[in-house]
């Protein structure tokens, strides 16, 4: 392009902590009027707290925004909608009952002598989609149209508010190809009518095709800008960018003996049309189950421990065939499931520490009528001590335990039972660095004890330094399964991401 | 420097604070103050024998209180209760007295009708039977509006609501509408006093309170509905059959409102299809009035129990003050209003 460059907007040295994480460090980001800049990196790489932080969802604890050449230290959510900056989430933010063009209007509805003018309503949004050069059903009821179709009404939404900076959050991640393709086609033309654009996505090869410029973050940090103008950046170097890490940050986890196959599935399906998925693990095994946020991990988590519905698919226990219905089978066949969502899965936030630790084992260790809660307290002494949780009390309500003392709890919770088999999804998310080496000390007793743990996690020094094998999932499909002297943070990512070795040659 | 988890299972610090925020505690002190200002306009408010009337008065729907106190627990209610009650009486009195004899219609004092039917003798069943199909008929009903609650997913407030008006409808049809009286059945019950003075119906009623504190604090089914309560999801991936559970709490609350339905007949001798109508709402406000929640999972049987005798002395202070009892009428639904906004003053200041 031959006409000189003025950003819209800088984000410059923005910190933001979470819990003593630093989930953003000293992040620097510029975007220029009209350009499509993408940003990647890892889950958890600090992309979307990045936005959050624009959108004014999150207040930064230093740095500043420069926006309109005016400097900012926070945003609000109002003032950055006022400055023209409009962000598209992944979640869904519809109201499925209402028609496209009500949607498209809600909070900014259009009146004529105090009623709805759905008319002018009508030709609006009827013009946006032309000039955008897609067919929207205007009159039709949201929950009737395609994911698609509803991603469409969204991204429009957006644009009918004008802005001057849209950012969009995984917009394709749902989408079969041809349905990503008219995405990228509509950003495309967005960007060309002079709106700015940030665009995160996992997918490399879509980011290639329609980014002027690529960053890569990691671990909270800007690590390098790619001009992409020609689109002929290299994939094989951004994934080296998003992956090169100081071995400081790695665990070292001591050696023990692998026994014989403790749990084994074969079939699994997550979905009706889902590929078939087979897996085992062995005594005193870690497996890693690596993949991008929303490949399957979880899925197929929940449907081994019947937490969700499965579409087939057989499950064996050293060797015997087991059936798994519900959590309560599970729990039966000592399967343990630490889930990711803690607060709303894991937890009963208004009981005590002693009422969650115990939840499990009062349907498998203590199979008395009668109950005292404060004489479980010596029961769970040794599982409070191991796992030093800080607390005033056993009976304090887990409620004000703070993040990583919550997660203790729910990992306790799972200790104070007999299962063989741990299934731990994101064990170590939104937790301090000590916390977490602690958590990793506790896996390694466990598999050191003859105990098989399946571990789900987006953190990949914890991948890489953890498991023994890495099963790596794409679009709920096992893309590769990786024994111990193929784990690397390189390998895990480009199976992940679908960048093949003839992607190398650029 | 301690080392990390030495801390762990020191004693529970005491501070007092806490015991102000407890609404328990707030409620305890102000039915004293109510004590204290009414006994001084009224002394006989105060004595022994006020105190058993209270107590009586509230025994029916104290008993169902606790029955929606479980229910609450456990994350889901049931608006049918008092009409559970009442069918449940309805069948046992027609069992008792049959359905075309010995009915008295419309609004016929229920003495009366109790004298009348004692000559008659047309009974379908003996009487013992009879109570205990009754009783049977409670817990059917609670049982099924478990069942209902729990496979269809459906919002328990509607569900309960709907079927309230199915078991009106059939204690309309079993007695075409009549008050129908238990042939003085549960004569003996009304009069046996233990130690002369403290009658049975009181005991009933403790012993009901007694039974859900024990059932909800120091049993393991108690801990794990109020696991349920607190966290559906995460009792459901602990392996905690939570259908079973809804249900069977269900089934309890229809046993509470068979043993309420003894105490009514007790006192009255007599029921009709819509005796039971108060009762739902009574016995939801009493426990919300004791900081029970709403939304499940938090609260206590205490809690009910003082929200019960709360309301309980409020009605009756107003009586012995000869306050209009259409003026209690607006003053119990300002009670209620109050309590719900006052113990959600701290989910307002977080917001």
């Amino acid at each position: 392009m031959g006409e000189p460059r003025r950003p819209v907007i800088e984000m410059n040295n923005i910190v933001k902590t979470f819990f003593g994480v630093k989930a953003l460090d000293n992040m620097t980001l510029d975007l220029y009027e009209g350009e499509i800049h993408c940003l990647v990196g890892e889950n958890g790489a600090g992309k979307s707290t990045l936005m959050k932080v624009l959108s004014g969802a999150y207040k930064p604890d230093s740095g500043t925004m420069i926006v309109d050449n005016k400097k900012y230290s926070r945003m609000t959510a109002a003032l950055s909608r006022e400055l023209g900056i409009n962000i598209i989430y992944q979640e869904n933010i519809l109201v499925p009952w209402m028609n496209v063009v009500e949607n498209i209007f809600v909070g900014q509805e259009m009146a004529k002598g105090g009623f709805s003018d759905f008319k002018s309503q009508f030709s609006i949004a009827k013009e946006l989609c032309d000039s955008l050069g897609i067919e929207l059903p205007l009159n039709t009821t949201i929950y009737k149209l395609s994911v698609a179709q509803q991603q469409f009404v969204k991204i429009i939404k957006a644009l009918s508010t004008k802005p001057s900076v849209l950012i969009m959050d995984e917009p394709t991640s749902m989408f079969n190809t041809q349905d990503a393709d008219l995405v990228l086609k509509m950003v495309k033309r967005i960007a060309k009518s002079g709106v700015s654009i940030i665009y995160i996505s996992h997918f490399l090869k879509e980011v290639k095709q329609i980014a002027d410029r690529i960053t890569v973050i990691r671990d909270g940090k800007p690590i390098r800008t790619y001009d992409n103008t020609g689109k002929d950046v290299v994939l094989d170097k951004v994934v080296s960018d998003m992956v090169g890490r100081e071995a400081s940050m790695f665990y070292e986890k001591d050696v023990h003996t692998i026994g014989e196959k403790a749990f084994e599935v074969k079939g699994l399906k997550i979905s009706p049309d889902a590929p078939e998925a087979s897996f085992f693990v062995r005594k005193g095994e870690i497996l890693g189950i690596a993949g991008m946020v929303g490949s399957g991990r979880t899925e197929i988590a929940n449907a081994i421990t019947g937490a969700s519905r499965k579409y087939g698919g057989k499950i064996y226990y050293n060797g015997e065939k087991i059936v798994i219905r519900n959590p309560a089978d599970s729990i039966k066949n000592k399967i343990a499931y630490i889930t990711e969502d803690r607060q709303r899965l894991g937890l009963n936030l208004n009981a005590s520490i002693v009422d969650n630790l115990t939840m499990v084992g009062l349907q498998t260790r203590i199979k008395k009528f009668f109950v005292t809660v404060r004489k479980f307290i010596p029961l769970v002494k040794d599982i409070i001590d191991g796992l030093s949780i800080r607390m005033r009390s056993p009976m304090q309500d887990v409620k004000s335990l703070s993040g990583g003392n919550q997660q203790k709890v729910v990992l306790g919770k799972w200790l104070f039972t007999d299962s063989e088999i741990f299934i731990f999804d994101e064990p170590t998310r939104g937790i301090d660095v000590n916390a977490k080496s602690e958590f990793y000390k506790i896996m390694t007793n466990l598999v050191k004890e003859g105990k098989s743990i399946i571990m789900i996690s987006s953190d990949m020094p914890e991948m890489v330094s953890m498991s023994d094998r890495v099963i790596v999932i794409r679009q709920n499909r096992i893309e590769k399964i990786l024994e111990k002297d193929e784990i690397s943070e390189n390998s895990i990512i480009r199976y992940a991401l679908e960048v093949k070795t003839d992607e190398k040659a650029g | 420097m301690k080392k990390p988890g030495e801390q762990v299972l020191t004693k529970e610090k005491r501070s007092y604070s806490h015991i102000f925020r407890d609404q328990r505690m707030l409620l305890l002190m102000v039915i004293i103050a109510i004590f204290i200002v009414v006994s001084i306009i009224n002394p006989n408010f105060i004595g022994i024998n006020n105190l058993i009337a209270i107590f009586g008065q509230i025994s029916v729907g104290g008993v169902l209180a606790m029955a929606m106190a479980m229910l609450l627990l456990t994350g889901v209610i049931d608006l049918s209760i008092g009409n559970i009650m009442a069918l449940s009486g309805c069948t046992m009195a027609t069992l008792i007295v049959g359905n075309t004899e010995g009915t008295m219609s419309g609004t016929a004092a229920a003495g009366e009708a109790a004298k009348s039917m004692l000559t008659s003798d047309t009974g379908i069943t003996s009487i013992p039977v009879a109570i205990l199909i009754g009783v049977l008929v409670a817990i059917a009903c609670g049982a099924l509006n478990g069942f209902i609650v729990a496979k269809s997913k459906c919002m328990p407030l509607i569900i309960t609501l709907g079927m309230s008006f199915v078991y009106k409808g059939l204690a309309l049809i079993i007695t075409s509408g009549r008050v129908m009286a238990f042939k003085l059945a549960f004569e003996p019950l009304r009069l046996l006093r233990i130690g002369g003075l403290v009658p049975s119906t009181l005991l009933i009623f403790i012993a009901v309170v007694v039974a859900s504190y024990v059932i909800i604090n120091r049993t393991r089914y108690g801990r794990r509905l109020v696991a349920i309560g607190g966290n559906e999801q995460n009792a459901r991936l602990s392996g905690i059959n939570v259908d079973r559970y809804k249900i069977s709490i269900y089934a309890i609350g229809g046993l509470y409102c068979a043993i309420a339905l003894i105490i009514f007949a007790s006192r009255l001798d007599a029921i009709k299809s819509t005796s039971g109508d108060n009762f739902n709402m009574w016995a939801l406000v009493a426990p919300i009035i004791g900081g029970v929640t709403f939304d499940g999972g938090r609260g206590s049987i205490i809690g009910a129990f003082l929200g019960a005798f709360f309301m309980g002395i409020v009605q009756n202070a107003m009586g012995i003050m000869n306050v209009s009892p259409y003026i209690q009428v607006m003053v119990n639904g300002i009670i209620i209003v109050l309590a719900v906004v006052l113990s959600n003053l701290q989910n307002i200041r977080k917001q």
